[in-house]
């Protein structure tokens, strides 16, 4: 196994076991003892750490001793802070004779708080040792000689007040006074307690040791989860390492600001038409019936002028004026023609009828404004408009919808520069090289022709409708060179590109689907 | 336009010559049927029958199958046959006589006789749709023209096409079995319920009726079932129209007449005899050829077309497309055939021209002339606007412009207020597309309304057209640009907007200033109108809890629309 992947799942606790045999000479031995001195670390952890290095094989036990550890019992604790019952009792009596007291045992059993057993034990010893004696009436004498045991017994208390010590520290005389006061079975009430403990010594595998030294170079190195400013300020971040992640799991969510992707195949139609000289036109929502048909030459006749086709405005319903000379010569070319050479329709031109107001139907009413204002000449134009039809919606018709249309206008303008022009929005609009122009009606131009394109994915389409102003529509509006109009109808390859089945789903007000949509133009 | 229906093998039979059919492959007629504007929709290989649609509203004479295959007809024979019924008639004609009050009513009538072609299951089909389509589309819906046929031997001339007292006159009406009076027809026969307007006001009405006062119809409405129930083996036939245009009325028939003279039928004119002045006369003998002549200058064709022609090449093409031509030194004289009265300018006779010769005899050409492309200043600002709002974390979204009172106005708790107003439509097809938005924060909402599954936080912005009430203004309100943002999440607030806002304007380079107003979609105290140059741009708050529970949305959203359109005009 490659000891640096190895290194990167160690835990931390067992990082700091290994360091702290890094921190000792090569092949150092270590006991459990030396172990926690040198890490610091809390029993319970140290020996899952031991025990996790010893699973892995990177730690292996040298030897395994067993001491017998002398500590204190709740009592031993008692004797520590009030003294033993052989030096009380020893004082008692010398206290007694310097001033000529009666001393008996029921007195220390009384005065002194002491069990009689204790008592009773405590003056076996002492008398043994001809520090007491006994006189008559059961009265305690000191001798004034000094007790060994008792002295002995206040170096032990003294000595293992801080912590256990190994029994074979102490002397011969001490161990067997230990052993005297010791718990055992049927003695509990006594001062010491002796314990086998098993002690563990630990020395580096070979593992170990490459785990250790991968590990030297990170050594000092503090683990941090994230880079801080003030790691960065101070420049403490040479001494940390950064905690490495697991890079396969899935990222959180993150909610990416973006265009809409129709907006976005509209905005390359932009600027695919710019690209190629068009400049954009702008109309209003609303739009007089007068520049929506009239001006295009739509007889007020014609079926599509319907109370069906198209939306009216409820308020206010007419336009006060339609602007002059166009009203008059519109008028007048519908009637009979006027200055165009045309006989006209042949009707009478209602002026209040070409006053109502509708939501524009068609893109070429942009078109027709445009016309109005002395458009450049050679000029070319477009317009991304919203228009409105009067149908029931459904996954092919929506009421609202963009109409990408525009104009060319000068003197070089005929029937087969207009195929020239619908043969470069094949290829620069549908990428299509093969195209086919099929004649066609359009109320406002003549002659007429679609545009069907082979489109690399889509196959035969129709792309587009085109054709030359009717002069009808041209003259009353002051232009006297030819003008193409064209048109594309772009919502099904936009729908492709969007991969959405449903003309509405264009507008659609699912946001999840508005935020996962990409488009593939 | 109109979608009509005819049999492959009818078809077959009129594009050859008599007992000699010309078979097509449907591969074939599509190619053919760029003549006639049409295109093949379906067909049934079984019954052999065709769903053609024809897009050209200025030819009726193409909806049909007998001018479909007239005008490939010709193509293929290389020129037109003539009709000699449109030559000058000798003798005494059969006659219709006019009533003078029909002057105010529908004044016009046109009828002709129609006699050895014994009619099949296929050609009655049709004359009754030919009937029906050009009545219902170029006769608006019978208003203008309206047709009917009749079985000639029931029929003695002189027919009187007069005024009639409305519960005197009584027939068996087609599709009836009891006779009743004009007025019950309009009340109870489907075609009366259907037409009747076209008559409204009239205390007397139209009727034909022949020398021995028995009824022919009741125009436009309905035919007597006696005389007027054409069968398949009938083989004369009575066609008359009548309306309120002289021309279209002649046209009509005339339609009809080269129809039934196509399978066959010998025409008879009839000699209509008007007691008051028409633009044809008092005496008109119909059918009539009603076209003029025409001349256009070859160099005019050229110029449109872009490419040089021969007089002769414009002959011939006109020619095998029905014209009648004659040729002047750099010029040529046109007259239309009788079922045509489409030719309103000399481009029309141009595209005529490129069809005959087909699109694909001209090359195309690029326009040579250099332009310069460029985008309005408007969408310029809104292009910058969207980018600022992507930078900050924005999604754009899309709506429709057509929508809701409910929503635009409504859910918004601005019903009664300025900011209320909006542009309505009259001929409402459905409440939920009866108004076109006044301001772009409702459209946000509809999103947030429907999205609250969506993970949070919401940052939407949309950029578009608002329509704005305003009567001073030419068509009665303003379409102008607006720009509109929400932010919804748990603990969306004021300021989070507000930094946006700040930084979008900071960008766009403009200096603005907030003003507490009072605004019912938004929280008391917690709304301003945006100030640019003294002039109010646009708004920012937190949308009013109301307006949030009409929207079923249980987010906080903060929001804030600036009037683009408006703050181009302050640069």
């Amino acid at each position: 196994m490659n000891t640096t992947s190895f290194c990167d799942n160690l835990h931390p606790l067992e990082i700091i076991v290994l360091e702290a045999f890094g921190a000792h000479p090569a092949g150092a031995v270590l006991t459990t003892e030396q172990l926690a001195e040198a890490t610091k670390l809390e029993p319970s952890q140290l020996s899952m750490a031991i025990e996790w290095l010893l699973a892995k094989q990177l730690l292996a036990v040298t030897s395994e001793t067993v001491t017998s550890v002398v500590s204190l019992t709740a009592v031993g604790k008692t004797y520590v802070e009030r003294s033993s019952p052989l030096d009380r009792i020893l004082s008692a009596a010398r206290e007694a004779s310097s001033t000529g007291k009666r001393l008996t045992i029921a007195d220390l059993q009384r005065k002194e708080g002491l069990e009689p057993s204790d008592v009773s034990r405590a003056v076996g010893r002492l008398k043994k040792e001809g520090a007491l004696l006994v006189v008559q009436g059961g009265c305690l004498e000191s001798t004034g000689r000094p007790s060994p045991s008792a002295e002995a017994m206040r170096a032990l208390l003294h000595d293992l007040r801080e912590a256990p010590r190994p029994l074979d520290g102490f002397s011969e005389v001490q161990q067997a006074l230990i052993r005297d006061y010791a718990v055992k079975r049927g003695s509990a009430r006594e001062p010491f307690r002796i314990e086998d403990r098993v002690t563990r010594s630990y020395t580096l595998s070979p593992a170990g040791v490459a785990a250790v030294n991968a590990l030297v170079g990170q050594a000092k190195l503090e683990e941090v989860a994230q880079l801080s400013p003030d790691l960065l300020k101070d420049g403490s971040w040479r001494t940390k390492r950064f905690r490495k992640y697991t890079i396969s799991l899935r990222p959180p969510r993150v909610a990416a600001g973006k265009k809409h992707p129709y907006r976005e195949f509209l905005d390359a139609v932009k600027l695919k038409l710019v690209s190629m000289g068009f400049q954009e036109m702008r109309g209003s929502l609303v739009e007089t019936e007068f520049w929506n048909m009239d001006a295009l030459f739509m007889p007020q006749f014609h079926p599509a002028r319907d109370i069906h086709d198209v939306y009216f405005v409820k308020e206010p319903a007419r336009a006060s004026v339609v602007a002059e000379p166009f009203f008059s010569r519109v008028a007048a070319t519908h009637e009979h023609g006027g200055a165009t050479g045309s006989t006209g329709w042949g009707y009478r031109f209602d002026p209040e009828r070409a006053k109502r107001l509708v939501l524009r139907s068609q893109g070429t009413a942009v078109s027709a404004r445009t016309l109005a204002l002395s458009p450049s000449v050679p000029g070319k134009y477009f317009s991304i408009a919203r228009c409105f039809r009067y149908d029931q919606v459904d996954a092919t018709h929506a009421t609202d919808f963009f109409q990408v249309e525009g104009i060319v206008l000068g003197e070089d303008i005929n029937f087969r520069t207009l195929l020239g022009l619908l043969n470069l929005f094949a290829r620069e609009v549908a990428q299509a090289k093969e195209v086919k122009f099929v004649p066609a009606y359009f109320p406002f131009t003549e002659p007429s022709v679609e545009l069907h394109v082979r489109h690399p994915r889509l196959g035969w389409m129709e792309l587009g409708g085109a054709g030359l102003f009717r002069p009808e529509v041209t003259q009353p509006l002051g232009v006297t060179v030819p003008v193409i109009a064209w048109g594309l109808g772009l919502d099904r390859m936009a729908m492709v590109a969007l991969g959405v089945h449903d003309i509405r789903e264009l507008f659609t007000d699912n946001l999840d689907l508005i935020r996962t949509t990409r488009g593939v133009f | 336009m109109p979608t009509i229906s005819i049999f492959k093998s009818d078809l077959e039979s009129l594009l050859g010559s008599p007992g000699e059919p010309r078979t097509v492959s449907i591969d074939e007629l599509q190619e053919r049927l760029a003549l006639v504007k049409g295109e093949v929709k379906d067909y049934q290989e079984d019954t052999g029958e065709l769903r053609v649609e024809l897009q050209d509203s200025n030819r009726p004479d193409l909806w049909c199958c007998e001018g479909i295959a007239r005008q490939i007809r010709i193509k293929l024979g290389g020129t037109a046959e003539p009709y000699p019924f449109l030559s000058k008639q000798s003798g005494r004609l059969p006659r219709l006589l006019v009533a003078p009050e029909l002057e105010r009513v529908r004044p016009y009538v046109a009828a002709c006789a129609a006699t050895g072609y014994r009619v099949t299951e296929q050609g009655l089909a049709q004359l009754i749709q030919t009937q029906e389509k050009l009545a219902d589309i170029f006769g608006h819906k019978r208003k203008t023209v309206s047709i009917g046929i009749y079985r000639l031997q029931k029929i003695r001339f002189p027919v009187t096409y007069e005024l009639a007292n409305p519960d005197e006159v009584r027939f068996i009406p087609l599709g009836m079995e009891t006779a009743m009076t004009l007025s019950e027809m309009l009340m109870v026969h489907p075609k009366g319920l259907e037409y009747g307007s076209i008559l409204a006001g009239q205390r007397r009405l139209p009727l034909l009726r022949d020398a021995d006062h028995r009824p022919l119809s009741f125009p436009p409405i309905i035919n007597s079932r006696e005389i007027g129930e054409v069968l398949v083996g009938d083989d004369e036939l009575f066609v008359e129209v009548t309306g309120t245009d002289a021309t279209m009325v002649l046209l009509t028939l005339n339609i009809f007449a080269v129809n039934l003279a196509d399978r066959g039928a010998a025409i008879q004119p009839i000699a209509v005899r008007y007691p008051f002045e028409t633009p044809f006369g008092k005496r008109v003998v119909t059918p009539r050829d009603i076209g003029r002549p025409r001349a256009i200058q070859i160099e005019t064709i050229e110029r449109a077309l872009g490419q040089e022609l021969e007089t002769t090449v414009v002959k011939q093409a006109l020619e095998t497309y029905g014209y009648q031509v004659s040729t002047g030194k750099k010029s040529v004289t046109v007259k239309l055939p009788p079922y045509r009265q489409d030719l309103m300018h000399a481009m029309d006779v141009v595209e005529d021209v490129a069809m005959s010769l087909g699109y694909g005899a001209f090359s195309p050409e690029m326009p040579s002339q250099f332009t310069v492309g460029g985008l309005s200043r408007i969408e310029q600002l809104s292009d910058r606007a969207r980018e600022l709002m992507v930078g900050l974390g924005f999604q754009e979204i899309i709506s429709n412009i057509l929508g809701s009172p409910e929503h635009y106005r409504d859910a918004m708790r601005l019903d009664g207020t300025e900011w209320g107003k909006m542009v309505e439509v009259r001929n409402v097809m459905s409440s939920n597309f009866s108004c076109l938005r006044q301001w772009m924060i409702p459209s946000l909402l509809r999103v947030e309304g429907a999205s609250a599954r969506s993970f949070y936080p919401h940052r939407l912005f949309e950029a578009g057209e608002v329509a704005i009430v305003d009567s001073a203004h030419e068509v009665g309100s303003r379409t102008e640009t607006v720009l509109g943002a929400i932010i919804a999440h748990a603990s969306a607030h004021f300021s989070e907007i507000h930094s946006c806002l700040d930084a979008c304007l900071y960008y766009l380079g403009k200096t603005y200033s907030l003003e507490p107003i009072p605004h019912p979609s938004f929280l008391d105290g917690r709304v301003g109108k945006i100030v640019v140059s003294e002039t109010p741009i646009g708004l920012i708050g937190e949308i009013h809890p109301e307006v949030l529970e009409r929207w079923q949305i249980v987010m906080p959203v903060v929001a804030f629309e600036v009037n683009l359109s408006r703050l181009e005009q302050l640069t």
